[in-house]
């Protein structure tokens, strides 16, 4: 893969949160093409903001994978995939797809839930689907966007472990640039390329996932006041 | 296994193919009167609104309001009886029957018993009322969870006080204190038959073209209709009621003579009660001239008004929701008060002064009205939904996130709405289409109580029908 | 104080006593009118008639406002009034529904009365002698269902005339609900054709309201007997004896010029019942009586 200088993101001394709470401390971090990070760290930690923070500032270049999928569960499974691809097609075209869907959209729709294992349920309400599979559709969802740089938020966590590493193998093979957070840190390990470790709001841990060590990571998820 | 979205969109589409298919039958000529000398009239009377007696409008609109409070207050005490045996299909079958029945025909039928009394006013808002809210307590009550029930042993009737009830109440309050508003409406179309709410003068200043007047009290009903979140509280609703009892007691000079009279003279068929011909010559003669034509004609004109309901409706409910409309959503409240507070009579007027008599001023006064009342409470819907980070905006959120999601609670009012259409489309007889109510309208004109009867009966029946299909076409639950 | 409110408000306010009033007040005599035409002017004069015979009486006098033909019925039938200036027609029902109950006087125009068929200029209908036979197939207007001027003799020429039910004789048949309506709305062009009373017509010519370039009068039917007061038989024993006579004569004897214009007619005459039968068989004759 060509490796570009521009930087995707680049943030300095940001600081986030909402009203008077404040989630992430002054921190400083630059995102280049074809990165595959992994965001690690405890549940309230601040991943999901940082997140969410990343998504706001280009949305519209995004495959993006929330924790919660929102889908809409009166919809088919065709539905809420092809609505990750709206931006690409014209009012008339999408309008005509929610009531009539079109040869073309149903089968780039196809493909992609092929990829996951869900072209079974393809006309599917995903009020019917079990929760493993309303993931997989958010998923979907991200990918049919066609955006090359993905940001999820533990797009996996409602899977097995083995369906888990595929799907992250999936994910990384389809997206030029990923950002994920991940509660599993074999997984993330495997996957990523370079690990964040976020802890009480600030950057503990930034570095390849190769020069990781099993005691930063130890330290990362310890509690705060232990004696 | 089809998705919830494609049978609500399959219902949608059967109601407007039916629609399609109505169309060619319905008389939708447009004779285009000179409209102009009267629409301007209109227009200029729109900005210069004019209270002729402030005392008088006060009283006006209090006594409105306070037919209103003692119809709702005493059709959900009524209500509330009957819903405890909502699990009998007697029970239920009552109540669809008293509700089948419109507040119009109601008066007209308590004025021959009772006068042109306020206990007429107050039973004629009472009765159908106690029907609705029998029906929705009582499906409030089956679904309300049903394990604390179970799990308790004793009298059911006791138990259900202990259980049901409790966990009911919340709802129950909410929807009575929806469900004034709508009595405010009611009471208003009761002064078309001579009670003295605004309707009466309403319709009186309309006819004679005192438009300023006219508008004026409109606008008066829109401050109070479009202000009852502010003076609505439920805390202040017992002292409303008692005020209205005080102001408006419901008495009336009852004659019994009178009543048995109704009972056993004027109610019976015309060949029984002047032994003229047999009784099934006089019901296939009304079949014929009326019963059947009015049939045809109250449900094209109905399915017609629903079809247009719902696209009305869907093009109007961005209107009300911050999502949509952010601060300009008050411009579209007030839009939305406007468009259901004016009865449709007073719609179908303006209509057949710009279109000219047909079904048309008919179809649109119905459909603007009520989409108006629908997108009103389908929209409270829209701003209780969360959505991604990523939707869509504009037309594509209204369509992909939105609307299915809203749906399933549009489609259940819209159904609702079917058996109101039906109902109203009854007082539309200033547009010369022969409908249900304007032969009940032209019985009770030519005093014939019994042709009066049989049609309202057969309205009724027609009317519990519809209810039955658009209970069919809801998509049950789970 | 009464004279301190407005007409309109007075009315009002007497509906609203109307209605608590049903329990005390067996000595007020209540009378009522049918709504033909403009509200306000029938409160108007009927106000100034309720003075008028409350001083001539010597009891208290009550007018109420009604909404329809059938309402004003309904009150005298229940006994909610006493007296009530109905049509021909109506007075004819109220009178077979209240046994006992007499027509007491007429106006004088009443034992002549006439309806205008009235045309928008757009057809090119023009005034004739013999009926205009042209008009079926036209949109048509009556005024009031329960009206004889707006609807029982029209509809008794069409039939006779045309040899079919209005229904079938004209493209479209609707209900204006009061005489001035009719006019404004043929006048405006919603509807071809209508029914209206003569009197009506005349003065809202007279006051200017008619623009006779858009509308005009095409016939008129021969004469019929049309409105009278009519009181009920009970009233001797409620209000002492002599009563009835003591109405009649006070109706008899209006004279002033402000009480007749506003009906509007020259004097009233003595009635009967009998006066009415024309009527009643007309009625019957089309069906609109059982």
């Amino acid at each position: 893969m060509t490796k570009t200088c521009q930087p995707l993101f680049r943030l300095e001394n940001e600081s986030l949160g909402y009203g008077d709470h404040q989630v992430l401390q002054p921190f400083d971090l630059t995102v280049n093409q074809g990165e595959k990070i992994a965001l690690i760290g405890q549940s309230g930690s601040g991943k999901s903001t940082l997140l969410r923070h990343l998504r706001s500032l280009s949305p519209d270049i995004i495959a993006w994978c929330p924790q919660d999928p929102g889908l809409v569960p009166m919809l088919s499974t065709f539905h809420n995939t092809y609505a990750g691809s709206l931006g690409q097609y014209s009012l008339f075209y999408n309008l005509l797809n929610l009531v009539f869907p079109q040869k073309k959209a149903i089968a780039d729709v196809r493909d992609i839930l092929m990829l996951l294992g869900l072209s079974e349920y393809l006309s599917k309400p995903v009020s019917q689907l079990s929760g493993g599979q309303m993931q997989r559709v958010g998923l979907a969802r991200a990918m049919a966007s066609g955006q090359s740089l993905f940001l999820g938020d533990e797009p996996v966590s409602a899977v097995d472990e083995y369906q888990a590493k595929e799907l992250m193998r999936l994910i990384s093979e389809k997206h030029d640039t990923c950002i994920v957070a991940l509660h599993d840190i074999e997984l993330a390990l495997a996957f990523a390329t370079r690990i964040i470790g976020l802890k009480d709001g600030q950057i503990m841990i930034d570095q390849s996932a190769e020069t990781i060590s099993s005691e930063q990571i130890t330290a990362l998820y310890s509690a705060d006041n232990e004696d | 296994m089809k998705t919830e979205a494609a049978i609500l969109r399959r219902n949608s589409l059967l109601l407007i193919l039916l629609a399609m298919l109505c169309l060619p039958l319905a008389d939708l000529e447009l004779s285009f009167p000179d409209f102009w000398p009267e629409l301007s009239r209109l227009g200029i009377a729109i900005v210069t609104p004019e209270v002729i007696d402030g005392w008088q409008l006060l009283s006006v609109l209090t006594t409105t309001l306070s037919f209103a409070f003692q119809g709702v207050v005493i059709g959900a005490v009524a209500g509330f009886v009957l819903a405890l045996g909502y699990g009998n299909a007697w029970v239920r079958g009552f109540a669809a029957f008293i509700r089948a029945i419109h507040e119009l025909f109601w008066a007209l039928i308590f004025i021959q018993l009772t006068g042109l009394t306020s206990l007429t006013g107050l039973l004629a808002l009472a009765i159908p009322y106690a029907g609705t809210f029998a029906k929705v307590f009582g499906e409030i009550f089956e679904e309300s969870d049903h394990k604390p029930r179970d799990a308790l042993t004793g009298s059911r009737f006791v138990v259900f006080f202990y259980t049901t009830l409790p966990l009911a109440w919340r709802r129950m309050v909410d929807y009575s204190a929806y469900r004034f508003e709508c009595g405010i409406r009611s009471s208003v179309v009761l002064g078309f038959v001579g009670l003295p709410t605004v309707g009466f003068h309403l319709e009186s200043l309309f006819s004679q073209g005192e438009y300023s007047q006219a508008v004026a009290m409109l606008y008066a009903l829109f401050l109070i209709i479009g202000s009852t979140r502010l003076w609505l509280i439920k805390q202040l609703i017992p002292l409303y009621v008692l005020l209205s009892f005080v102001w408006l007691p419901p008495v009336a000079d009852i004659q019994w003579s009178m009543i048995w009279q109704f009972f056993t003279v004027d109610i019976v068929p015309a060949p029984l009660k002047y032994s003229t011909g047999s009784l099934s010559d006089w019901f296939r003669l009304l079949f014929s001239k009326q019963i059947g034509p009015g049939i045809a004609n109250t449900m094209i004109l109905t399915q017609l008004s629903l079809a247009m309901t719902l696209l009305f409706a869907v093009l109007l409910i961005p209107l009300r929701s911050k999502l949509f409309c952010g601060n300009g959503r008050i411009v579209g409240h007030s839009l939305l008060v406007m468009l259901r507070t004016t009865p449709e009579y007073l719609l179908a007027f303006i209509g057949v002064i710009v279109l000219g008599p047909s079904m048309l001023p008919g179809m649109l006064a119905l459909s603007i009205h009520n989409a108006a009342i629908l997108a009103h409470l389908s929209g409270r819907f829209v701003d209780q939904l969360a959505f991604r980070e990523d939707r869509p905006s504009g037309m594509l959120l209204y369509c992909y996130e939105v609307l299915p999601r809203i749906y399933r609670q549009f489609m259940a009012l819209l159904l609702y709405r079917w058996e109101v259409i039906q109902r109203e489309s009854a007082i539309l007889g200033i547009l010369g289409i022969p409908t249900l109510g304007f032969y009940i309208d032209s019985a009770f004109e030519e005093f014939r109580l019994d042709r009066a009867m049989l049609l309202i009966l057969v309205t009724a029946l027609l009317n519990v029908l519809i209810d039955k299909c658009a209970r069919s076409l809801r998509p049950s639950s789970g | 104080m009464k004279r301190l409110l407005s007409t309109t408000g007075k009315a009002v306010a007497l509906l609203s006593m109307f209605f608590v009033s049903a329990l005390q007040a067996q000595e007020t005599f209540t009378f009522t009118a049918i709504p033909d035409q403009d509200e306000t002017r029938l409160q108007e004069r009927f106000g100034k008639v309720a003075d008028y015979l409350e001083k001539e009486l010597g009891v208290e006098v009550n007018y109420i406002p009604v909404k329809s033909y059938a309402a004003a019925i309904s009150a005298f039938r229940n006994n909610q009034v006493q007296l009530a200036w109905f049509g021909g027609l109506s007075g004819v029902r109220a009178r077979l529904l209240v046994p006992g109950s007499k027509a007491l006087a007429q106006g004088y125009e009443d034992q002549f009365f006439k309806t205008y068929l009235i045309a928008n200029a757009k057809t090119g209908f023009s005034a004739s002698k013999a009926f205009p036979e042209d008009i079926a197939g036209s949109s048509f207007t009556f005024g009031s269902k329960g009206s004889t001027s707006g609807r029982l003799m029209p509809e008794f020429y069409i039939r006779e005339h045309l040899n079919a039910a209005p229904k079938d004789a004209f493209k479209r048949v609707g209900f204006s609900g009061d005489h001035s309506r009719t006019i404004s709305l043929v006048q405006s062009g919603a509807y071809e054709v209508g029914a209206v009373n003569y009197k009506v017509w005349e003065r809202e010519l007279a006051e200017g309201k008619i623009d006779t370039s858009k509308v005009e009068v095409i016939w008129s039917t021969p004469e019929y007997p049309d409105y009278q007061w009519s009181i009920r038989g009970d009233v001797d024993k409620r209000f002492g004896a002599g009563f009835q006579q003591k109405v009649q004569t006070a109706l008899l004897n209006i004279e002033q010029p402000e009480l007749l214009k506003a009906f509007p007619r020259q004097s009233f005459v003595e009635a009967e019942n009998s006066f009415y039968q024309p009527i009643e068989d007309t009625a019957r004759k089309i069906g609109l009586l059982d």
